[in-house]
């Protein structure tokens, strides 16, 4: 029993840092560009797939995937920003819209996969060594122990830049008040796409940790990682990068812990309990910080 | 009922820095909130705008700032028109807007605060430097909480730090929406002295404001919105005059110019 929980809570920080890079890119969009983006799971998945690509057909292992990942989602990011974005605001009611395109995006972007990589669920041949290490008593994957290494420099990374850079502060000053960052003469449709990009961006990396964290994914694997960054989103505190990343943690934790004190049904809604836990009790988020309008 | 006394412009032989012209405003698709409004601000000058609750005063001056797209009618800066620009280019041209409410970024520190306003010319360390010191002339306390985060201060300190904010950057218009606003009374007085001490410093004022006593005390020129339309303008000589002027005003506000 004793390791049976030690396996939850090590497995439980690792699914967890997986969570906290998609919530933390979620409330980045939600907050700096008011964009609920139904198809970031599809982003995600995507980053998967690259990773699967680059490694069956050139051999480039996951971890140089990262950068490739990191740097051609932020590009593309950047593009269908330009693209999308800026005709929402013509619009008669750009937060419907927003909310009717990237649904659409969501289908869209899942049928493309479909259409590549058709329906069987996909892994990545790649094997550290050596395999698997000691951790205490139990073994974890390599892989994941690696993958948890990425997701803390990344995370690190991420907030020192969002917390220290005046780049950053920006960004959250646009959270706070979008109206206050335009009078001071910042030029917010710049920021947001880059907001845009770097959401795009750790996407495409979080989709190459999956890959590395998870057994397998498939072109529908997406819809389930958007639900669960909304809940963290929630849990988090909307628009907060900070609550973002310990309710990732928050919620890999408790997800993989119910796998060994739940029954399987009960399990699985974990998630929504929390979802509807927090609504419910606490709907500013675990920090309790209201986003100012 | 006050008639319409003459069309809003400049006093003759002096170009307005900034004008609204015959503007339009509609929130939701048709309800038109401003019609034909026009107010022009006059260099060196305090310019008052003036109105009842809901007059749309606020509305004039998102729209002067480009923070809404008048569906009809132009914004000028010095004679050219600018309509449609964007809210962030307005700070180039030294034209600084304080908005009704607040306008901080509450999370942050007052210097952090204070270097945002100091964005496009970020790389520059130096003058990045002087715009900070020059805000924290102005107000000392905001030195002494520089590193306090902004909403946790008081409201009059928060009002300060966005004067102070928008004054750093060496603004030649500053637009001033109810700066006084939920401050207290004795605060709120050495706010208007501040005011008023602005275009002898060569900062051109438009002042929004329901205190129509303290606005017609120091304004040069006021306009009087009603119900999205231009009521009366006038001198402030005219006002203090003009018997149906006064009690148009004090149809709305229970205030005599007088008293
Ligand atoms: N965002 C908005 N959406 C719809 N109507 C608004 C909005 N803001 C203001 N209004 C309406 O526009 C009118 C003018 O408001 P405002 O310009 O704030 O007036 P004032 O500043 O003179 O008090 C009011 O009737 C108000 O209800
Ligand atoms: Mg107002």
């Amino acid at each position: 029993m004793e390791s049976l929980v030690l396996n939850g809570l090590i497995n439980g920080l690792i699914v967890g840092g997986v969570y906290a890079l998609i919530g933390l890119s979620l409330t980045l969009l939600y907050g700096v560009l008011r964009i609920v983006n139904f198809a970031h799971g599809e982003f995600v998945i995507g980053g998967s797939f690259l990773a699967y690509v680059l490694f069956n057909s050139l051999g480039i292992p996951p971890l140089l995937a990262l950068p490739v990942a990191a740097v051609s989602f932020f590009a593309a990011g950047w593009l269908a920003y330009y693209l999308l974005i800026p005709r929402l605001a013509r619009s008669d009611d750009p937060e419907i819209m927003s909310f009717l395109m990237m649904y659409g995006m969501s289908i869209a972007l899942a049928a493309v996969m479909l259409l590549m990589f058709e329906a069987d669920s996909r892994s990545i041949d790649y094997a550290f060594k050596p395999i698997s290490m000691k951790v205490g008593p139990i073994y974890v994957s390599t892989a994941r122990i690696v993958a948890f290494g990425v997701t803390v420099v990344i995370s690190a990374a991420l907030a020192w830049f969002l917390y220290r850079t005046l780049p950053g502060k920006a960004l959250r000053a646009t959270i706070m008040n979008r109206e206050a960052i335009q009078i001071v003469g910042v030029d917010v449709e710049k920021l947001s796409a880059f907001a845009f990009a770097l959401a795009t961006g750790i996407a495409g990396v979080t989709g190459v940790l999956i890959a590395l964290v998870f057994p397998a994914f498939n072109a529908f694997s997406g819809a389930e990682y958007s639900i669960i960054g909304f809940i963290v989103v929630v849990l988090g505190g909307l628009g907060n990068p900070i609550g973002a990343l310990i309710a990732g943690i928050i919620y890999g934790l408790a997800e993989q812990l119910a796998t060994v004190f739940l029954p399987q049904a009960l399990a699985q809604i974990v998630g929504f309990g929390i979802l509807v836990g927090t609504i419910l009790i606490r709907p500013t988020g675990i920090l309790g910080w209201r986003a100012q309008r | 009922m006050a008639p319409e006394r003459r069309s809003a412009g400049a006093a003759p032989g002096e170009r307005p820095v900034l004008e609204l012209r015959a503007v339009d405003v509609a929130y939701h698709g048709d309800i038109r909130i401003l019609q034909g409004v026009s107010m022009a601000v006059r260099p060196g000058h305090i310019t008052g705008v003036i109105g009842p609750n809901g007059a749309g005063k606020s509305t004039a001056l998102r729209a002067l700032y480009g923070l809404l797209k008048p569906v009809a009618g132009d914004v000028l800066i010095d004679g050219e028109a600018v309509t449609g620009m964007k809210p962030w280019r307005f700070i180039e041209r030294g034209i600084a807007l304080v908005p009704q409410g607040r306008s901080l970024f509450n999370e942050l520190s007052v210097e952090d605060n204070l270097r945002l306003a100091c964005w496009s010319f970020r790389k520059d360390q130096a003058r990045v430097a002087a715009a900070l010191e020059r805000a924290y002339e102005q107000f000392p306390m905001l030195k002494e909480r520089r590193k306090h985060a902004a909403g946790a201060m008081s409201g009059g300190q928060q009002r300060f730090l966005e004067l102070g904010r928008a004054l750093a950057l060496q603004p030649r218009v500053i637009l001033l929406d109810e700066p006084t606003a939920m401050i207290a009374p004795k605060l709120a007085a050495e706010i208007y002295e501040f005011i008023h001490g602005l275009p002898a410093r060569g900062i051109t004022v438009l002042l929004v404001d329901q205190n129509v006593r303290q606005c017609v005390r120091i304004a040069d020129h006021v306009y009087v919105l009603e119900l999205g339309r231009n009521k009366v303008d006038g001198s402030v000589g005219e006002f203090t005059q003009d018997a149906d002027l006064r009690s148009l005003i004090a149809e709305w506000v229970d205030y005599r110019i007088d008293a």
